[in-house]
């Protein structure tokens, strides 16, 4: 559970975050969506007490993140894979995480292989490490202290394809054995394939907010006939929204209404089917399109 | 690398309920940081090299120094300088490290009261500072026993007590202001220069400048620190003018550090 109240960051004149509120729900995989530069970054260490917001606040499983003790073992963090100690190899990394959090002895080995790391891999200096390495100990990282709630900034940045799949099934199980799951990215089809819930953000604002499903459906139909203008005048008839496109109708009825319609009225189609899914992206695109960083450039 | 889709593999149980609710106790917490100050290949080439450096000292004084003066005080004394320039950059880096190299990031979130961290911070660098002062008089009694059976030496056991006392203390007083500094500048570079700099160029000008031959009797951490060093016996007016001295050059410095990086955003 996480729930971000208000949160508001302020540096100087510059507002990052403002007003920023969502909830993450167990059993549950929430995407945080934005364009480089739109404050998901500052949000989520914001919500792991990395960063003091200027108003409002954030809890996670109930309580600000200050408040949490031993937090490791509630809440699994990874805000920036690169962010390790280059003299330090991975295995030592983990280890002394899991001295902090008093895990047995055997943890670090049994995550290390779970993530998917050879133990070649884990005995070398982080320095040499791939950015894709680097996410898979960020992960295993995040994993070790087996946390309820998983906070992910950017987590599949730098994995190959069948790395992104491994991770997706990853964090669908964690989902699915209750645990909640928030993880940004500005790569749409990341997040489209891994999210339940979608928190799409931009210059700093929430945009849009809500199941993955509802946000992502576009009702309607696209239809040809023999007689598109016949079909066209029936349709707004029966009470539906209905234009004209270039080689037939289009209309906000489902494929069955239009189908019954075309039935009574005796009207031949040609081709029906239900309108493209919108996609995600060009949801996101829409949205972000005035709050995207070329504006910020201007 | 394997795909894997398996969940994640859970905790014991028994484990799980082990893991007490209440947070991490303040000596784990110190080990830990005792291990991040030794972990990594900066730490240990540090530590090497203070071995080095000490041991070439009490090779020095083993081979050079006429018999008589051949006792486990004189060689474990020659031996500790290594440590009283050195290991206070451990303490530095302990400090900084978080920062330049930003696991600042992980450590804060596995436990989110940083001052309690930089404290960890401070005793484990004062732990370590003890153990190597440890392992120089084990050193010097080694030494001790070549120079009676190689050079004769007078040999004698009996330890100067005040002098290693001092030296101890002037240790964990060096040590802490390595820590402070590197909390309050959180750069490696610039708090080791300013570490190392600072209180020379202060000695300079004390030097120079008559009119402030009497602060430095009270400022200066060189001048206050060299009679207990000596083991010396030490005036209540030598107490305090340590006691103000080390709050000027550690104290100072460890609370502006214990400020700013209790609000200092971590990016």
């Amino acid at each position: 559970m996480i729930n971000a109240e208000h949160l508001t960051k302020r540096y100087g004149s510059r507002l990052a975050v403002d007003d920023v509120s969502f909830n993450c729900r167990p059993g549950r995989v929430t995407g945080f969506l934005g364009p480089n530069g739109a404050g998901k970054s500052t949000v989520m260490r914001m919500l792991c007490a990395l960063t003091a917001p200027s108003t409002g606040r954030s809890l996670v499983l109930g309580h600000p993140f200050r408040e949490l003790r031993n937090p490791g073992h509630q809440v699994g963090v990874l805000l920036d894979a690169s962010a390790q100690h280059g003299g330090r190899t991975g295995r030592e990394m983990l280890s002394v995480s899991a001295q902090l959090m008093r895990l047995p002895a055997g943890r670090v080995r049994q995550i290390v292989d779970h993530v998917g790391l050879t133990a070649r891999e884990a005995d070398a200096r982080t320095r040499t490490y791939s950015l894709g390495m680097r996410q898979r100990l960020g992960l295993a990282h995040a994993l070790l202290g087996d946390p309820q709630v998983l906070i992910l900034d950017e987590p599949a940045n730098g994995l190959d394809p069948a790395g992104i799949r491994w991770m997706r099934g990853l964090l669908r199980s964690f989902a699915d054995a209750g645990g909640t799951v928030l993880l940004s990215s500005h790569l749409l089809h990341e997040v489209e394939a891994m999210a339940d819930d979608l928190v799409i953000i931009g210059n700093g604002r929430i945009l849009a907010q809500g199941s993955a499903d509802q946000l992502l459906a576009v009702p309607g139909t696209r239809v040809q006939s023999l007689d598109n203008d016949g079909l066209l005048a029936e349709l707004i008839a029966a009470g539906h929204a209905a234009d004209a496109t270039s080689d037939g109708v289009s209309t906000g009825a489902s494929v069955v209404d239009v189908g019954r319609i075309a039935l009574a009225g005796g009207i031949v189609l040609i081709d029906l089917r239900p309108a493209e899914a919108f996609g995600l992206e060009e949801l996101f695109f829409d949205m972000t399109a005035q709050h995207g960083r070329d504006e910020v450039a201007a | 690398m394997s795909i894997l889709t398996a969940p994640a593999q859970r905790l014991e149980p028994a484990v799980r309920q082990s893991v007490e609710e209440h947070g991490i106790p303040f000596a784990r917490l110190c080990l830990v940081e005792l291990r991040k100050q030794i972990d990594t290949r900066a730490g240990l080439w540090l530590l090497i090299v203070i071995g080095l450096v000490n041991t070439g000292l009490i090779v020095l004084t083993l081979t050079t120094a006429p018999p008589a003066e051949l006792t486990w005080a004189n060689l474990t004394n020659a031996a500790s300088m290594g440590q009283l320039v050195l290991l206070p950059l451990i303490g530095v880096m302990a400090a900084t490290s978080e920062w330049s190299q930003r696991t600042a990031l992980t450590s804060f979130a596995l436990e989110p009261r940083r001052t309690r961290v930089n404290l960890a911070k401070l005793a484990s660098a004062g732990v370590l500072g003890l153990i190597v002062m440890s392992l120089t008089l084990v050193a010097g009694a080694l030494m001790n026993v070549i120079g009676i059976v190689f050079r004769g030496g007078d040999g004698s056991w009996a330890m100067d007590w005040p002098v290693l006392g001092g030296a101890a203390l002037a240790l964990l007083i060096l040590v802490a202001q390595g820590v402070a500094f590197g909390l309050a500048l959180l750069s490696t570079p610039i708090a080791i220069v300013a570490y190392l700099a600072l209180p020379t160029v202060w000695t300079i000008l004390t030097l120079f400048i008559s009119g402030l031959a009497e602060p430095a009797r009270w400022l200066d951490l060189n001048v206050t620190l060299l009679p207990i060093m000596l083991g010396a016996e030490v005036s209540a007016t030598g107490w305090a003018q340590l006691a103000t001295s080390v709050a000027v050059w550690v104290g100072l410095p460890l609370l502006v550090g214990l400020w700013r990086t209790a609000r200092r955003d971590v990016a």
